[in-house]
């Protein structure tokens, strides 16, 4: 596998461990304040986790889509790292 | 503030035993010490919520040096409507 991509699959797999942290949180919040917004930050860190699944799936098993062009692959990482950003603060102020 | 309360009660992993501490602040005020053998929670625990509740101006500490006791703010009073609409949500 090529650097870049293997790069974006271990921050798939960090995203992964903090989007498990954060169902773990919500679900059982959920189950102690019934409330929307909790319902909504549940139904958000599920759509993450399989999203940051499937992206690890497809680095896997469907390497030769990104062999070809290194600018797919610098993509592909920056919007990983991006996404590291966004989640991993996330993790932060929820854990506190 | 109401984003705040929301956030820190709900959405948080401490969110319920802050819920618990606002509860027993309520009756009357009380030190660390008190509240971490009321809710039979760690000491360090309590300190750390009395400290991000006091950070979002929920509680505040008063004048002693020695076994502060915390007191809910005027500011929090204020919404406590929002707090009560919040904690009527625990499933008991």
């Amino acid at each position: 596998m090529q650097a870049q991509i293997q790069l974006a699959a271990l921050l798939a797999g960090v995203n992964l461990v903090c989007l498990l942290a954060l169902t773990a949180v919500w679900a059982r919040n959920y189950r102690r304040f019934r409330t929307t917004l909790v319902l909504g930050l549940l139904a958000f860190a599920v759509a993450m986790l399989v999203e940051n699944a499937l992206a690890l799936y497809f680095f896997f098993t469907m390497q030769s889509l990104y062999s070809g062009d290194p600018h797919v692959q610098q993509a592909v990482l920056v919007l990983r790292a991006l996404q590291l950003v966004a989640v991993g603060t996330l993790t932060y102020a929820t854990l506190k | 503030m109401e984003k705040a309360l929301w956030y820190l009660f709900t959405a948080t992993r401490g969110g319920y035993n802050r819920v618990r501490i606002v509860r027993t602040l309520s009756d009357r005020p009380m030190n660390a010490n008190r509240l971490a053998e009321e809710l039979d929670v760690s000491y360090k625990t309590v300190r750390h919520h009395l400290d991000m509740l006091a950070e979002h101006d929920v509680v505040e500490a008063g004048e002693a040096d020695y076994a502060k006791l915390y007191f809910l703010t005027d500011r929090f009073e204020r919404y406590r409507d929002t707090f009560e609409d919040i904690a009527g949500q625990v499933e008991e």
